[in-house]
């Protein structure tokens, strides 16, 4: 179990930090034409998926609290897209079960 | 020995009524944590018995409202005599129902949206009218609310959501502010554009949605007899919530496309894209009318219903006002008007 746990968290590590390329690159693209701004991660949510997002957003305010978006989840995808998912990439490396010491 | 007695009346200092609660108005200008203090010190009152006027004013949304009509520099022009060329069909919907149940994207999802919509200030607020217009021009809203004959009219309004009601808007003929405006010869759409404002409103924090709201329509659709300008409502001037200082009304389309407290008028020559028809084109488009028909994606259109009682009612085409609008739309049948 332990086992799979592990190879679990690695696979996901190397989605996230995968993942983070591609606003990485398109960050690196804009900086070169000297327009760099920090991609959220709710701008990589609405590109794959505006009506998921907007679900989601209606779901959570209207049937358990308009708080818990505004205060919780909305400042999550404030943060720079890139940073956040090799950061959490990183963490679940660091952390997963059974890594020797 | 001292015994001391504590009084009835005498409450201690950690249940006094906090500032916040007593400026309510001031309050609800101000952030979410300080709106979180009034609600604290409305419960600190109510359980120490008491009733406060003040108090009041911060928690019923009609007090409120209230409250902002008295201190509105157009509550003078209010109530405006009634057009009665406008009936229903139903009966008019509780103005505190209709004040309390909105949708204003900027300040969230939820149906809590009145009271995060009074940190909206509505004075000092202009309109800019541009694009092909004989002069561009910006106008303070008082001035605005002056240049035109106000009057009341009683409309149904259908939101996309599958909620109506029925209520008497204040406001003028759109068609007024198009000829004033004199809209050159290639002016085809007439956009909206919403007020942005990041201090008040978390939605604009939301970068990737692409603020501000607005949303178009015709020429001919604004010189429509029905077309209207509403700044008011149940004979007050508009509350926050519901798109004060003034908003589109096209009382045969679904609400979204009516922008709330617009800034910006602008008469282009090309159909623009609107906020909801940018974000979900599949399930919203540009022309939006009412149609228990033609089901949105993810529900059925054909009944509504009404605030207040509940009252599940058919929907009608056009909103019920096809004799005025139907017109409109002669030889665009290949368009997807009903979305």
């Amino acid at each position: 179990m332990q086992r799979f746990l592990r190879l679990l968290a690695g696979a996901v590590a190397a989605l996230l930090l995968a993942a983070a390329l591609w606003p990485a690159a398109r960050e690196a693209d804009a900086a070169a034409s000297g327009a760099h701004a920090f991609i959220p991660l709710g701008q990589l949510w609405f590109e794959l998926d505006p009506a998921g997002l907007n679900m989601a957003q209606a779901g959570i305010q209207r049937h358990i609290a308009p708080w818990l978006w505004e205060d919780l989840v909305q400042p999550v995808l404030e943060l720079p897209a890139w940073p956040a998912l090799v950061a959490l990439g990183a963490a679940l490396l660091l952390l997963r079960p059974g890594r020797s010491r | 020995m001292f015994v001391h007695r504590r009084r009835p009346w005498q409450i201690p200092e950690s249940e006094a009524t906090p500032e916040a609660a007593v400026l309510a108005d001031a309050e609800a200008r101000q952030g979410r944590a300080t709106r979180r203090a009034l609600l604290l010190g409305g419960g600190l009152l109510a359980g120490a018995g008491l009733s406060h006027g003040a108090l009041a004013q911060g928690r019923d949304p009609m007090a409120w409202w209230e409250a902002q009509a008295t201190n509105d520099p157009s509550r003078g022009l209010y109530p405006a005599a009634r057009n009665g060329a406008y009936t229903l069909d139903r009966p008019l919907t509780e103005a505190r129902e209709a004040i309390v149940y909105n949708n204003f994207y900027e300040f969230g999802s939820h149906k809590e949206i009145w009271r995060a919509a009074q940190r909206l200030e509505t004075r000092p607020w202009t309109v800019t009218i541009d694009g092909l217009v004989a002069t561009p021009r910006t106008v303070d809203i008082d001035t605005l609310l002056r240049l035109f004959p106000l009057e009341e009219r009683l409309y149904r309004f259908r939101c996309v959501e599958a909620w109506a009601m029925a209520v008497p808007w204040t406001g003028f003929p759109l068609a007024s502010l198009l000829r004033w405006a004199e809209p050159q010869a290639g002016a085809k759409y007439v956009l909206f554009r919403s007020f942005e404002n990041r201090a008040i409103a978390p939605g604009f924090r939301q970068t990737w949605y692409p603020w501000p709201y607005t949303d178009a329509f015709t020429i001919e659709e604004c010189g429509n007899e029905l077309a209207f300008m509403a700044t008011g409502i149940y004979g007050k001037p508009l509350p926050p919530q519901m798109g004060a200082p003034i908003r589109p009304i096209m009382p045969w389309k679904y609400g979204f496309k009516q922008p709330k407290s617009v800034v910006r008028i602008s008469f282009v020559a090309d159909r623009p894209v609107g906020f909801w028809e940018r974000l979900q084109p599949s399930e919203y488009g540009f022309w939006a009318n009412v149609n228990p028909a033609v089901p949105h994606p993810r529900w059925s259109q054909a009944t509504e219903r009404m605030l207040g009682t509940g009252e599940r009612r058919p929907t009608l085409i056009w909103n019920g006002y096809g004799e005025q609008v139907a017109g409109l739309y002669r030889g665009l049948e290949h368009e997807r008007l009903f979305a």
